[in-house]
């Protein structure tokens, strides 16, 4: 009773001060953003935050909103007071010292949000509604897209049946927000026009080599013929047609040489090198050209290529400006052999393929790693993932599915008899605790560092690939060198990386991630299983003394891990942590996510949550086929209809409404 | 040699290349002495005959900065004694006989490495150490110091700057591959493959080339003018990269003479990881084109930022540059003293590498001396001692006798790798940069 008395005493208070004034710096000092907002490690309990450069009515309405945190009739029970005090556990720990100045502040504005009735209340809650439809939000005004190394090499051999492949030579891209076609990181460097021109002009020469062998000439040489091929040419190198100052400057660029072929050629090497190839348009104004837009888009999006003929024939038709159109034609697309290259470089990405092709393992401890087995690893782990997608399995198996794609070298392995036939599909034996990818020996082999696991960066991993949760790096001026072990002090991983767990400038994120890798450690640094933790000491030679076996120390293991964020995680093998991602929903919508930022060339922003919600739903409607996943993301990124999905239809009955 | 000098011959720069390719030598060895192309005195290029108008120039001095990765044991780099008689290290010992034309540096703070931000680790000071600016999460946050210069003396030169590499083995991004940056998070890739240098220095060119290259660039650039309206900002921006890409490509057309031909390219089996050979390939084409002045700044990545190179020719074959830079477990010895010997030895190669450019450059003559006279190089790691990811007291080597340049000691110094910077560039280079990132002051002991 007195409690409820000090909390209306101080709601008067705090009705003279604005949100903005009282409560909000005491949360952006505790950093509550940091972890719960969209990418965050406590995204299932986002805040709605306010973009940095909201204005100030939309802060008061964030505050005003975080009544959904408070208990009315109780208000010291509320969730709002005893998380970040730490009174209940909160995974962030004690953001808010239990009596301090900034408590007071905190309970007075919960007081405030108590105190809320009516219509005043109604508002309040209808801030998150608006969050989640992006309102007040616009999509990135990003238009233009360079085509990929991949789609570079792709587009060459579909244009002039090209197979050299030159984009291979091109300096090599930047992996960003998890994949390397992002567009922040579509960089033109002087060193990459140059390799574009040196391309563009072995391109030019070859296709027209001993004459027109590849038949990209229409006709007979003539004027005719030359406006022609300009005109049929330039439609499929820029993906529209051209307009007329561009037909002229074409023409008269192949009228500078006398001989046609050569002509041919020049415009060939031009076009490789305008901006209209190597970029496409995304988004355009020009009416004429935005049908071969969205050509462009589902192309690159599903095939990795340029549209094909038909596909542009579609455009010119107006086939694809409404949703069944788009419908149609992504699965169409999606039934061709292209689609399923254009998956795998997203599964290559998104797995981070690179990093395994890319590792060097301790040959004393795994000399059974050699680049052909990592080839096999990325191998297994694309046949793994094209069954799920072609064959429409449940996606979510990606986490659960009891079996693997075996070769011989990935037997030794398992521990599993060496297959007849390369890749064949094997269940895991019994007891092997492992399932899905996180018990395949790709991600467990290029999380580990040479020697080693690394608890971190497998923690990180799931965070990042399966949670899209983002975790800060380490802060400056931080030793991140752990003790050496030593024969005197042999210690686990677990055991070593204590001082995570402690030290208290680390905790706060080793706390997030650690626990996660330490639920991997009965497996080894390729993949392979271990009963004990065993540390080998090679003496203090180079390469070591060959005759003499190192010295081995054996250790218990304890596999308990939790996934902190995610309620009732706790785990201790891959197969059970398998079971925990694949029910937690935003490992389910991380999913989407990741292949809207592929697709979208960029991260998801405020704007774009009624597209991400839309495609989860149909996501989980269509249990989780991943092909369903990819035709309403393409479907609603033209259509952004921002509701339900069960069928074309009711989106052609909104769109027309809303025009 | 001597016959050039007997004959006299004035040749002007243009003579130059095609003086090369009449002689058909390969350019793996070295160039004519250059003799002819002087004036009486010996200390300026000849003006060309279609250039009647201008005035003698004084010989350009240029700018080559040179990178190695992973930092150093500084108890086998940095001498214990400054001055003039300090003695050589393990490290540095390949540089001896070139004692009077380094000064070798220790002390300098890499001070926008400091700042708070995300990690503190190679890619956080590999930002700071070239631009003076921290780390953006992706890149640097502004141009490298070769590229400031660069903007301010490059304009001339048929190519702007040189990027330059070798090894290609390192973790991942940008940060990490590239040393030269254009400007916030414009990373500029440099040229690992002997082969595609030479092509881009000397390449061939068939009858008609350069005409119809203009053609061509005028089409694209038409192109790309009219993309470039109603664009929003950013992909003007991105458009605008693409047409000052081409700008830079018509230069370096119009730089080449019309008489320009083929001359043999470098001889080479073709083992990408062979980095003691590549490395020489390199310094010996980044040498010709400095002395034909195709460029006059350069940078040169020996070894990548956190790079990961093995090195089978010294016997270190169980791990990784990087690797054998952190003691813990993976270099063998688990107190890092074996760590430590093996990253001597590792250090000390890529300094033989450098003396190896040095010598190159020497052994070319120019005016009345030789084209190291007239270069100013600077030698940096992205870190001072390695396993701590030590971000001051830098030790570093500058090398050449361009301007006023200070040669022949060992000086610890107080300042900050942007007050070197600013020293050199605008007393020795006379760059005119007037202010550089994290620069507050000039390093007078730098200066003769």
């Amino acid at each position: 009773m007195l409690l409820a008395f000090a909390f209306v005493a101080a709601a008067a208070a705090a009705d003279a001060a604005s949100f903005s004034k009282t409560l909000y710096p005491v949360l952006e000092r505790a950093q509550c953003r940091a972890c719960h907002n969209p990418d965050g490690v406590a995204s299932v309990t986002r805040l709605h935050f306010p973009e940095a450069d909201a204005p100030p009515e939309r802060v008061e309405a964030f505050g005003k909103a975080l009544v959904v945190l408070v208990d009315r009739n109780r208000p010291e029970e509320s969730l709002l007071l005893r998380k970040p005090t730490n009174r209940i556990p909160h995974a962030g720990g004690e953001k808010i010292k239990p009596g301090s100045a900034d408590e007071a502040v905190l309970k007075a504005w919960i007081a405030r949000l108590a105190s809320l009735q009516g219509d005043e209340l109604a508002k309040a809650l209808k801030y998150r509604e608006e969050e989640a439809a992006g309102a007040g939000h616009e999509r990135p005004s990003v238009v233009l897209r360079r085509l990929t190394h991949t789609q570079y090499n792709n587009t060459v051999r579909d244009l002039l049946g090209d197979q050299t492949a030159p984009a291979s030579q091109f300096p090599p891209e930047d992996y960003v927000n998890g994949f390397k076609n992002q567009y922040q990181a579509q960089n033109l460097s002087p060193l990459l026009i140059e390799a574009y021109g040196n391309a563009a002009e072995r391109l030019a020469r070859n296709a027209f080599r001993g004459g027109d062998t590849r038949g990209l000439i229409p006709c007979k040489p003539s004027a005719a013929c030359r406006a022609r091929f300009v005109r049929e040419f330039g439609l499929k190198a820029f993906r529209r047609p051209l307009d007329a100052a561009e037909q002229k400057r074409y023409e008269s660029l192949f009228a500078k040489e006398t001989d046609f072929l050569k002509g041919a050629q020049l415009v060939v090497e031009a076009m490789l090198q305008s901006p209209y190839f190597l970029f496409r348009l995304d988004e355009t104004a020009n009416p004429q050209w935005k049908p071969y837009a969205t050509a462009s888009r589902l192309s690159y999006a599903l095939w990795d290529t340029m549209p094909d003929a038909t596909l542009l024939e579609g455009a010119a038709r107006g086939e694809l400006a409404t949703p069944q159109g788009v419908d149609k034609a992504a699965r169409r697309l999606l039934d061709d052999p292209r689609a399923r290259q254009a998956l795998d470089e997203f599964v290559a990405q998104w797995l981070r393929f690179d990093r395994i092709l890319t590792a060097a393992k301790d040959r004393r401890r795994f000399p059974q790693f050699t680049r052909e087995t990592a080839v096999a690893m990325t191998e297994e782990a694309r046949m793994f993932v094209r069954d799920l997608v072609w064959n429409d399995r449940n996606f979510l198996e990606l986490l659960t599915g009891d079996y693997a794609y075996v070769n011989a070298d990935l037997a030794g392995i398992y521990g599993v008899p060496a297959p007849a036939k390369e890749f064949e599909r094997v269940p895991f034996p019994p007891g092997s605790e492992r399932s899905g990818l996180l018990g395949q020996a790709l991600f467990l082999a290029l999380t580990a560092k040479p020697d080693d696991t690394s608890p971190t960066a497998r923690g990180l991993f799931v965070r990042e690939q399966f949670l899209c949760q983002h975790v800060s790096e380490p802060p400056p001026g931080v030793n991140t060198n752990l003790p050496p072990v030593t024969e005197a002090r042999p210690q686990t991983n677990r055991q070593r990386m204590s001082e995570h767990a402690t030290n208290p400038s680390c905790a706060t994120c080793h706390n997030l991630i650690d626990p996660i890798g330490f639920g991997f450690e009965r497996f080894d640094a390729i993949g392979g299983r271990r009963d004990t933790f065993k540390l080998l000491f090679f003496g203090d030679r180079e390469g070591g003394n060959r005759r003499a076996p190192p010295k081995t120390i054996e250790l218990d293991l304890d596999t308990t891990g939790f996934v902190a964020g995610i309620p009732e995680s706790k785990f201790s093998s891959p197969r059970e942590l398998g079971r925990v991602l694949a029910g937690s929903s935003q490992c389910q919508e991380c999913i989407v996510k990741q292949y809207f930022r592929y697709t979208a060339g960029r991260l998801e922003t405020p704007a774009d949550r009624p597209v991400i919600r839309e495609v989860l739903e149909n996501f989980r409607r269509s249990q989780f086929r991943f092909r369903e996943l990819i035709i309403v993301l393409m479907r609603s990124r033209e259509f952004p209809s921002g509701g339900s999905s069960q069928g074309v239809a009711v989106h052609v009955a909104r769109d027309r409404t809303a025009r | 040699m001597s016959h050039v000098i007997a004959r006299r011959v004035r040749l002007s720069r243009r003579t130059l290349l095609k003086g090369l390719t009449l002689a058909g030598t390969p350019i793996t060895v070295g160039l004519p002495p250059l003799v002819s192309m002087f004036n009486g005195a010996g200390t300026a290029y000849a003006a060309e005959p279609a250039a009647a108008v201008r005035k003698e120039a004084p010989i350009e001095s240029r700018f080559v900065l040179w990178f190695n990765g992973n930092g150093i044991p500084e108890r086998y780099w940095i001498p214990s004694e400054t001055g003039p008689d300090y003695r050589m290290t393990p490290c540095l010992s390949p540089l001896a006989p070139f004692r009077r034309d380094i000064h070798v540096l220790s002390g300098l703070d890499n001070a926008a490495a400091a700042v708070p931000g995300p990690g503190n680790g190679h890619h956080k000071s590999m930002s700071a150490l070239m631009s003076g600016t921290p780390f953006t999460g992706r890149g640097a946050g502004g141009p490298s110091i070769d590229q400031a210069i660069a903007q301010k003396i490059g304009g001339e030169s048929r190519f702007r700057s040189l990027q330059i590499g070798v090894s290609q083995e390192s973790f991942g991004e940008s940060i990490q591959r590239n040393m030269s940056w254009a400007g916030y998070e414009r990373a500029l890739p440099p040229e690992m493959i002997p082969h595609k240098l030479f092509d881009r220095l000397f390449g061939e060119r068939e009858e008609g080339w350069v005409n119809r290259k203009r053609s061509i660039l005028d089409t694209v650039r038409e192109d790309a003018k009219a993309l470039e309206k109603n664009l929003p900002k950013d992909d003007q921006a991105r458009v605008e990269e693409h047409l000052s890409g081409i700008r830079d490509l018509e230069r370096s057309i119009a730089g080449l003479p019309p008489e320009y031909r083929r001359i043999d390219p470098p001889e080479f089996d073709g083992d990408m990881k062979d980095w003691p050979r590549i490395a020489k390939l390199q310094s010996d084409l980044l040498a010709h084109a400095l002395a034909t002045r195709q460029t006059r700044v350069a940078s040169y990545m020996l070894t990548k930022c956190q790079g990961l190179s093995r090195f089978p020719w010294l016997g270190f074959t169980a791990a990784r540059h990087h690797d054998y830079t952190h003691a813990d477990g993976k270099a063998p010895g688990s107190d890092g003293v074996e760590g430590q010997r093996i990253l001597r030895d590792i250090c000390r190669w890529h300094v033989e590498e450098f003396a190896y450019l040095l010598a190159k450059l020497k052994s070319i003559p120019e005016g009345d001396g030789t084209l190291l006279d007239h270069c100013c190089l600077v030698y940096v790691h992205e870190h001072a001692e390695a396993n701590p990811h030590k971000n001051h007291g830098l030790a570093m080597v500058v090398a050449g006798h361009a301007g006023r340049l200070a040669t022949g000691m060992h000086s610890r110094v107080t300042g900050t790798v942007g007050d070197l910077y600013l020293t050199l560039a605008d007393e020795v280079m006379g760059a005119g940069l007037g202010k550089f990132p994290t620069a507050t002051r000039k390093l007078g002991t730098l200066l003769a």
